[in-house]
């Protein structure tokens, strides 16, 4: 099974590179492509698969350096359809002459076959989803029909016939379009959507497989297959005249379609646990090295030479660490397309007119951030399409487009990841949200506050600011929800708005969850680690600043402000007698969390310093305050101090 | 060659073989297949506010792991460490799929081999480790009385044991 979708995959990988043009006799693409073809011609060979070792090796001769014609590039691409579809077939005689399919269950290949499908299925809903702005995309329409194809393939080799069928129907659909037998239709792009759902399914229950659950493989397509050949049998929808040939047009963006034929990329499946047991051993590793490099023997020894390697094995160590951490790291452009997906969904439901607006889908955040981002991503482009954006009518009589626009967009500030969700519809309406805020006691009848306040009540919790409650939106899951995602993601949400003009949310957040900017103080003989952010001053006080509440409380007058002052034996639950230092000689850091702001009276501030978080295991359980440990430079453990746990205090803690 | 297999794979497992250390005046004994190591005593940085026989926790080669006194987690008197003290790192559970955890023991003194046949319930002789599943079995190897510790009650976390320490108080002091 295996030398079958090594070679499909061979085979896909030379069609993305010819039709990207790389076949061209003055680039560079083409002596690696001929090595291809080559290599597809012996491996059909060893599989007796005469057809197609005829048909790659025709292809090898059509790129001999010597053999360039005036018309190279169509009948390059002639030549690669054709040899696919010999393969094909050949593979699929195989298939039924030879053995049959090993049943589905665990030690099958599945892995193959969800890796490689996963990518074309996320390739496909962004081509069709392309495809529906742009009807006449021809590229689009190739791409698809490739990715089809292979699943197809795929499909096939692993042996689940409902999936291959469904993909065989689909790409069928899918040539008519490309030979401009049938024109591109909102049904269509439903149907095609719809088969790329059920093979959606299909690969995730095969995953599950490979992980050892005992799930099987749907079968049930019925009525899906029934749609694919009732279209099929249906009208070809007259034609779109504009479909233009597909060589018409190469050069075109060489890069985007090389990525997604898949050519020339590859890459492994490893297990989670063993990138985080990587990245710990580095980790160690730059500790070690920064004791040697730092080392007074080695200083001593004032010799150049090991000066020289000292600074070499730093910067390996540096370049080390740098590509352990990116390992993690996966770009979020892959979470926007979902919301792409459902942002289209929601649009049709809620008979609204939109298009979505995506940008930054470059930027790179760390997995398991773009994982946790999803849910509160896609709960607010639903909110913009629901709440934000007017009917098309209303819009119009406002004098804007009856078309409404939502963007999604990220970008990189400052070692963190900002996320924009922006709408032009008709704003917040702040009279609304006190209102109904005063109504739900979340504020005072009386009370006075900015704009900038009154749009930060829809964080509240039990606040919804639709009075009706919809399909789409739900009930029960508000903005508060939102933030509390994000704010469990060491992200902030802010939002924006202007009447008449539209909503802007802004999501802050690090791009990994591994590393911190941190705090190092001491207590006594120990260090702890406060996340710089959430620290806003550090201030040595004076004698007048403190002042004592009740006989007991302690609180800090800074610039006018009352901040209580919690000192970390307190904190610490340590007993307070004997060595405590006066608050006057301590050193105060004002942290804040959520709302709340205390100043931590230590004994000391060491530094600023980057450092990697790490659990203090499932064994310990929750430690309250306690956020988890990191190595320090020495290679000791310092405990990450939990802020929510000092703000959250019972008696600590003023609004901030 | 299956039987030395089979040989082999029993010596991997560590069956019959048992790490003996020292605690107080009492030897006690666990099975060598559930120890990944032994360290000697180091700095360990104090967790505020967990369990009180959780001493703190250690860098493993970038781990965090944490360490616990096996003095005081089976309620006898804590004791400044001697140089013979030291780490040893244990498995929580029999699959290592669980992270390490490190227990500080008087001193380790050697590697026992200790047969079934050796070992005898402790059922009948009463006591609070046996109360507390901490010590079910004892063995008699050379002529010493060697107490055999339950590492999976010993060793279940702060998280799992606020039923032991309720079982504890009542096998203690007979408060409801």
């Amino acid at each position: 099974m295996q030398r079958e979708a090594q070679l499909l995959r061979l085979l896909d990988a030379v069609i993305g590179d010819v039709f990207s043009g790389a076949g061209s006799p003055d680039g560079e693409g083409r002596r690696a492509l001929r090595q291809q073809a080559i290599q597809a011609a012996e491996s059909a060979r060893e599989m007796s698969m005469t057809g197609t070792e005829e048909a790659a090796r025709q292809l090898a001769a059509l790129l001999e350096p010597e053999a360039v014609g005036e018309d190279w590039q169509p009948q390059l691409e002639a030549q690669v359809e054709q040899l696919q579809a010999l393969a094909e077939q050949e593979i699929e005689m195989r298939m039924t002459a030879g053995a049959p399919p090993p049943p589905a269950g665990p030690g099958m290949p599945w892995a193959d076959f969800v890796f490689e499908s996963r990518e074309h299925l996320s390739q496909i809903e962004q081509e069709l989803l392309r495809l529906e702005n742009s009807p006449d995309d021809s590229e689009a329409v190739h791409a698809l029909f490739r990715s089809f194809h292979t699943i197809k393939g795929l499909a096939a080799i692993a042996g689940t016939e409902t999936a291959r069928e469904v993909a065989h129907h689909t790409e069928n659909l899918l040539d008519e379009v490309r030979s401009g037998k049938r024109a591109v239709s909102s049904s269509l792009i439903d149907l095609a959507l719809a088969s790329a759902d059920f093979l959606g399914e299909v690969v995730a229950a095969a995953d599950q497989i490979d992980q050892g659950e005992a799930v099987e493989i749907p079968e049930d397509a019925g009525a899906l297959l029934d749609s694919l050949h009732a279209a099929m049998q249906g009208p070809g929808e007259a034609a779109s005249p504009s479909m233009p040939a597909r060589s018409a047009r190469t050069g075109g963006q060489p890069a985007a379609r090389a990525n997604s034929g898949g050519g020339g990329r590859s890459a492994v499946k490893v297990d989670t646990a063993k990138l985080d047991q990587l990245v710990d051993l580095v980790g160690e590793l730059v500790i070690a090295q920064s004791l040697v490099q730092l080392d007074p023997a080695l200083l001593a020894l004032n010799d150049p030479k090991t000066a020289k390697n000292l600074n070499q094995l730093g910067r390996i160590t540096t370049e080390l660490q740098k590509t352990a951490m990116s390992l993690r790291v996966v770009p979020v452009g892959q979470t926007f397309r979902r919301m792409a997906r459902v942002f289209r969904d929601l649009v049709k439901e809620s008979n609204k007119q939109a298009t979505l607006e995506l940008a930054g889908e470059d930027a790179e955040l760390d997995r398991t951030i773009v994982e946790q981002l999803a849910d509160p991503l896609m709960h607010m482009v639903r909110n913009a399409v629901d709440h934000g954006l007017e009917k098309p009518a209303d819009r119009e009589k406002a004098g804007k487009p009856a078309e409404g626009k939502i963007r999604l967009a990220a970008s990189h500030q400052s070692g963190h990841v900002v996320i924009e969700v922006s709408d032009d519809g008709r704003g917040l309406d702040q009279d609304r949200i006190l209102r109904k805020a005063m109504e739900r006691g979340l504020v005072k009848e009386q009370a006075q506050l900015s704009p900038s306040e009154i749009l930060d009540l829809i964080f509240e919790p039990g606040f919804s600011t639709s009075e009706q409650v919809t399909a789409i939106s739900g009930r029960g899951v508000g903005m508060d929800v939102v933030k509390r995602e994000i704010e469990k993601l060491r992200g902030r949400v802010e939002v924006r708005s202007e009447p008449g003009k539209g909503t802007t949310f802004l999501l802050r957040v690090p791009l990994t969850l591994a590393i911190i900017d941190a705090l190092v103080v001491k207590h006594r003989a120990n260090r702890f680690i406060l996340p710089l952010f959430t620290v806003r001053e550090i201030l040595k006080p004076r004698g007048q600043s403190i002042h004592t509440v009740e006989g007991r409380h302690e609180v800090a007058l800074l610039r006018d402000r009352v901040v209580p002052v919690l000192r970390m034996e307190t904190f610490l639950g340590e007993n307070e007698t004997g060595t405590a230092r006066k608050t006057e000689d301590s050193v105060l850091v004002v942290v804040e969390s959520g709302s709340k702001r205390v100043a931590l009276a230590v004994d000391e501030v060491v530094g600023k310093q980057e450092v990697v978080i790490k659990s203090l295991g499932e064994w310990m359980g929750r430690v309250r305050g306690v956020a988890g440990g990191a190595i320090l430079g020495d290679g000791s453990v310092g405990i990450i101090l939990d802020l929510d746990g000092v703000t959250g205090r019972e008696g600590y803690g003023v609004a901030a | 060659m299956d039987e030395i297999a089979h040989t082999m794979r029993q010596d991997l497992q560590g069956a019959g073989k048992y790490l003996a250390f020292g605690l107080g005046k009492e030897e006690f004994a666990v099975p060598v297949g559930r120890i990944r190591e032994i360290i000697p005593w180091q700095e360990i940085t104090p967790v505020p506010q967990a369990a009180s026989y959780v001493l703190g926790v250690i860098n493993l080669r970038g781990k965090v792991v944490p360490v616990m006194d096996l003095r005081l987690r089976l309620g006898m008197a804590f004791h400044e460490k001697s140089d013979r003290a030291c780490i040893v790192v244990m498995q929580p559970d029999p699959k290592q799929s669980r992270s390490p955890i490190g227990v500080v023991v008087d001193g380790v003194s050697e590697v026992l081999q200790i047969q079934p046949a050796e070992m005898e319930e402790t059922a009948t002789l009463g006591g609070g480790w046996m109360h507390l599943g901490y010590v079910n079995q004892i063995a008699k190897s050379k002529g010493k009385v060697i107490l055999l510790l339950e590492i999976d009650s010993v060793l279940a976390g702060p998280m799992e044991d606020a039923d032991a320490v309720g079982t504890m108080e009542l096998a203690g002091a007979g408060v409801e």
